[in-house]
């Protein structure tokens, strides 16, 4: 491998961290818009995410490259073996995980938060603020799962961006080109790298749960 | 303040109701008694009256106007002058003292009566639990935290689910008396309980018995 370990995981952190972003910000506009609507509606497409959530990446990076394919509908916006093609395909990934752990906080603290607004005789527009604060440690936490999910996958990665070095090579895919290739102590690096981000993600969100963001005054 | 229920009827699920024809009237002062065993429907008789529900069928009168059919600005008036606390004590995030004056602060009342809630600290002993997380509360702490945040609010109207349940006796007679001054003050005080105090049986201004969603007795 030409480029450094270290230019492999800032490129995996940016893919990964804008890919997270998108599906963090559709899931917080989903779970608002649904929030309006009957909750045996909302329980169905909730029904439908949960079940996305199953479909592997490979699927997923097929689903992407067929749309980004020369000849396929969107061929001509030329995203095929590139960044942005797997952060589309990452998004698609974690939107399911995301929108199905934010769904299931935020249904459980809406009404009880309303009803604490009205019982304390507040207007109930108060209780979108209180909810929103209510649910940052939530919402911080729903963020690095995206990440971590968009992270950690490898099929997207590999049908749609090709691993290509210096270009679209992320760490998942660096490590299954380094163990095809019978570099087993390189692929152990890059694995222990993309382990240690994630332990490091978990250990940040909960000592900010525990020690921060429960102690608001 | 006056609050009248006229034929309540309520429902969750749309066909088996867990009110039944309820016609009940709170129009002085006074300490309200509302008992009944699990599931008989008072803690949703209580909803009603604190105006978080909705009735199914029938209607709520405040000072003979139906609540429920009341403009938006009305509503909130009049609800500005409601609190209820529930048996299961709702704490949101921060310490035990952003907990307490929550109800002040979500009604942008920044003129806290800090010597009313300083009092109230003393009074039940809670000096030490202020700075400490909500999450860190124990139940019966957590619950006069919840009971104390309503009293602050100085209600016309508070309605109070299983007040006592996790409360040591001393802060049990300590929140009896502060609910007979609220009462001397004009307030009314309806409680929901299985657990009948002899302080509060003496103190009460009528009793509520009901029984699957029925009044059987008052």
């Amino acid at each position: 491998m030409t480029e450094s370990i270290l230019t492999v995981t800032i490129r995996s952190i940016y893919v990964s961290s804008i890919a997270a972003l998108i599906a963090f910000l559709s899931s917080l506009a989903l779970n608002a818009a649904f929030s309006r609507m009957s909750r045996k509606y909302v329980e169905v497409i909730s029904g439908v995410f949960e079940a996305l959530v199953g479909v592997p990446t490979t699927v997923i990076g097929l689903l992407v490259y067929m749309l980004f394919f020369p000849g396929g509908p969107l061929g001509t916006l030329k995203l095929l073996y590139t960044p942005h093609a797997i952060i589309i395909g990452e998004f698609l990934v974690a939107l399911p995980m995301v929108y199905t752990y934010m769904f299931r906080h935020y249904y459980a603290m809406r009404d009880t938060i309303r009803e604490l607004v009205l019982s304390l005789g507040c207007p109930e527009k108060k209780a979108f603020k209180l909810l929103l604060r209510e649910l940052t440690p939530i919402l911080l936490s729903a963020y690095f799962v995206s990440f971590s999910r968009a992270m950690g996958e490898l099929g997207v990665a590999l049908i749609v961006g090709g691993g290509i070095e210096g270009y679209t090579n992320v760490l998942t895919t660096a490590i299954a080109l380094q163990t095809s290739i019978g570099n087993y102590e390189y692929a152990i690096q890059l694995g222990a790298i993309l382990v240690s981000i994630t332990i490091m993600l978990i250990v940040t969100m909960k000592i900010l749960g525990e020690r921060v963001l429960w102690r608001l005054d | 303040m006056e609050i009248r229920l006229e034929n309540v009827w309520f429902t969750y699920d749309g066909s088996s109701y867990v009110l039944k024809n309820v016609n009940l009237e709170f129009a002085n002062p006074g300490l309200y008694i509302l008992m009944g065993p699990n599931g008989s429907g008072k803690t949703t008789l209580l909803k009603i009256i604190s105006l978080l529900f909705k009735p199914t069928k029938g209607r709520v009168l405040i000072d003979n106007a139906d609540f429920w059919n009341m403009i938006e600005k009305d509503k909130q008036e009049v609800r500005s002058r409601i609190a209820y606390v529930r048996d299961k004590p709702i704490l949101v995030r921060g310490t035990a003292r952003y907990n307490l004056e929550l109800g002040l602060k979500l009604r942008n009342n920044v003129e806290v009566d800090k010597s009313l809630i300083n009092n109230l600290v003393k009074r039940y002993m809670l000096e030490d639990l202020l700075s400490k997380p909500a999450s860190k509360l124990s139940s019966g702490q957590a619950k006069i935290i919840t009971i104390l945040r309503a009293l602050i609010l100085n209600p016309r109207i508070l309605a109070l689910d299983e007040p006592f349940t996790f409360l040591d006796n001393t802060r049990t007679m300590l929140l009896i008396q502060d609910l007979a001054k609220l009462v001397d003050n004009g307030s009314i005080i309806i409680i929901a309980t299985h657990y009948m105090h002899r302080d509060l049986r003496t103190r009460a201004k009528q009793i509520t018995e009901l029984v699957n969603g029925e009044i059987i007795h008052t």
